[in-house]
């Protein structure tokens, strides 16, 4: 594989960890996030800052990142949580423009100038680079991937669904909204704040600007366009849209206006993702090759 | 023991200028089947609604199995073994019939840190969910999406995730309403057999027939207020329910 294929799987791969979050957010537990850049620069800046100044290892860093990455996602998804639809859609788009503009603007996170320097991981030893790294990010993409699927197949993860469905009658089985919510809030928070570790250890450079809201957009473009719920349309939606800039490197400047057209063509007309159970996809392709003997 | 197994004390609440429920007072007994009558917009709704702490009364105690849960989330009062239907049917819809069941089977999963790594996907949980279903008589559609369903079967779905959850009191509200006949005497006698496994019932309907046969006892209501209290043959004697009714039986008839 040549670098360049490499760097733009790598990215890809990357980004498929951030939108298994936002699946878990959004596709599980049905609450509308706009903001999730946010929490994916928070893991960034938080990997970045505890590996420079920090001089903590990668590994060591981890387990810090993930906290603080929880924590952030308990906070600020206590009070977004009580709101609903368009209120939640705008706070979550708020987080987003606070969060970015706390990077820029409070001199502890390098201000416009970020934070460079961020050194390469280390495994045995050695520094992972290339596919090295690649593999890394597909180890922890099949991680969170693992932990998704057992979550669909817990009490805990049901009651996200039946919140997501009919939040009264979810409530009147027990269930406690606040809780569960927040719950989904923080694993959603979690995966995307893995992501920024490993995007902050791989750009080995980051700032502001890469997480800016029109990433939020561009993450639930590939969530939508994959499948919201599903177990593979975090991969498919990433690697659909990580890939198709590159193919159509002229039009990058109308990018997010292509994902928010994209976005309401999907919700529209294909609510259940380009392989969802209703798609055009499975109605009119998957019969060409499935065709039953008479 | 308080033979009460429910007690509303002189409960209200208000919306803005409406008294939806003003002052009611009635106990429901552990064992029996009570009805909650009264024309549209009596307030029985809001009642249900009060009961299972979907609103917080403006004044007045509600006391369920000898605890006050006026004030309790309404979680935490389903935990307390109280189910409850809604007149407007709220499935699960893109899930299954057994996966709507088995979210109801879940009550006593949720408030513990278990519930992260129980799986619901059990045989013995989808035997226990699939036993609730053949109660009400909607194993066949198992597998179906909740979504997919008329409303006959979903008014029957509710009835069975109220049952997994409600091991001390059902609240029904209008389960009767847009049955047809035959599936409006198999209902009747579902309802009977959960009496006698020991469940307490409260329900709200407008068929007189129906609610006449089944109830030990009728609680009517109006604008508000509780009208009258007894039993079936008292209550069809009374003058001012009997006023109620006439006077709004076109109304009634229609919904
Ligand atoms: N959330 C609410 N806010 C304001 N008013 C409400 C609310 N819920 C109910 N009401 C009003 O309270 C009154 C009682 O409503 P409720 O739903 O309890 O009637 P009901 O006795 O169940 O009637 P029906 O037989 O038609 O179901 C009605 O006037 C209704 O419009
Ligand atoms: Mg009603």
């Amino acid at each position: 594989m040549s670098s360049y294929a490499i760097t733009i799987l790598t990215l890809i791969v990357i980004q498929a960890i951030v939108v298994c979050g936002l699946n878990v957010i959004v596709g599980y537990a049905g609450q509308i996030s706009l903001g999730h850049a946010a929490f994916f620069g928070i893991g960034a800046y938080s990997a970045a800052l505890l590996s420079t100044r920090g001089g903590l290892s990668f590994w060591i860093a981890l387990p810090l990142v993930l906290i603080i990455s929880a924590l952030t996602g308990l906070l600020l998804g206590l009070p977004s949580l009580r709101l609903k639809h368009d209120f939640l859609a705008i706070t979550t788009i708020g987080i987003n423009f606070i969060v970015q503009a706390i990077f820029l603007y409070v001199p502890f996170f390098g201000g416009a100038l970020g934070i460079s320097g961020i050194p390469r991981i280390q495994v045995f030893g050695e520094a992972l680079k290339g596919a090295h790294f690649l593999y890394l990010c597909l180890f922890f993409l099949g991680v969170v991937m693992a932990i998704c699927w057992l979550f669909t197949r817990v009490f805990a993860g049901l009651a996200c669904f039946a919140l997501r469905e009919e939040e009264a009658a979810a409530t009147s089985m027990g269930i406690s909204p606040v809780r569960f919510k927040l719950l989904a809030f923080m694993l959603g928070t979690v995966f995307a704040g893995l992501g920024g570790a490993l995007y902050a250890h791989y750009m080995r450079f980051v700032s502001a600007d890469d997480f800016s809201f029109p990433l939020s957009v561009s993450f639930l473009a590939m969530l939508v366009l994959g499948g919201m719920g599903s177990l593979l349309g975090p991969l498919v939606g990433a690697l659909i849209l990580g890939a198709l800039p590159e193919l159509f490197r002229p039009l990058a400047e109308f990018r997010i206006l292509f994902y928010a057209l994209m976005l309401l063509l999907m919700i529209r007309f294909q609510p259940g993702g380009i392989l969802g159970e209703s798609s055009l996809i499975r109605k009119r392709l998957f019969p060409l090759f499935l065709r039953r003997q008479p | 023991m308080n033979p009460a197994l429910l007690e509303v004390k002189d409960l209200s609440i208000h919306f803005g200028g409406l008294r939806a429920v003003d002052g009611v007072n009635f106990a429901v007994n552990r064992g029996e089947i009570l009805g909650l009558l009264g024309p549209n917009g009596a307030g029985k709704t809001v009642t249900f609604n009060l009961i299972s702490g979907v609103y917080k009364p403006t004044s007045g105690e509600i006391w369920f199995d000898g605890k006050r849960i006026n004030g309790l989330p309404s979680y935490a009062i389903a935990a307390l073994g109280l189910g409850r239907t809604f007149q407007i049917v709220k499935p699960f819809s893109t899930l299954t019939v057994l996966e709507n069941v088995l979210v109801a089977r879940g009550i006593t999963r949720y408030p513990a840190p278990s519930c992260l790594w129980t799986s619901w996907k059990s045989r013995q949980e989808a035997q226990a969910a699939m036993a609730l279903l053949d109660r009400v008589g909607l194993a066949d559609l198992a597998q179906r999406k909740a979504g997919l369903l008329p409303l006959g079967n979903l008014r029957r779905l509710e009835i069975a995730r109220a049952l997994a959850v409600g091991h001390k009191l059902l609240l029904l509200d209008e389960s009767f309403s847009g049955l047809r006949h035959e599936e409006i005497s198999q209902l009747e006698a579902l309802i009977r057999t959960i009496q006698q496994a020991g469940i307490t019932v409260l329900l709200i309907e407008h068929n007189m027939r129906v609610s006449m046969a089944l109830c030990d006892r009728i609680v009517v209501m109006e604008y508000g207020k509780k009208l009258a209290e007894g039993t079936p043959a008292v209550i069809q004697q009374d003058e001012q329910v009997i006023e109620a009714y006439l006077g709004r039986k076109g109304e009634s008839d229609a919904s």
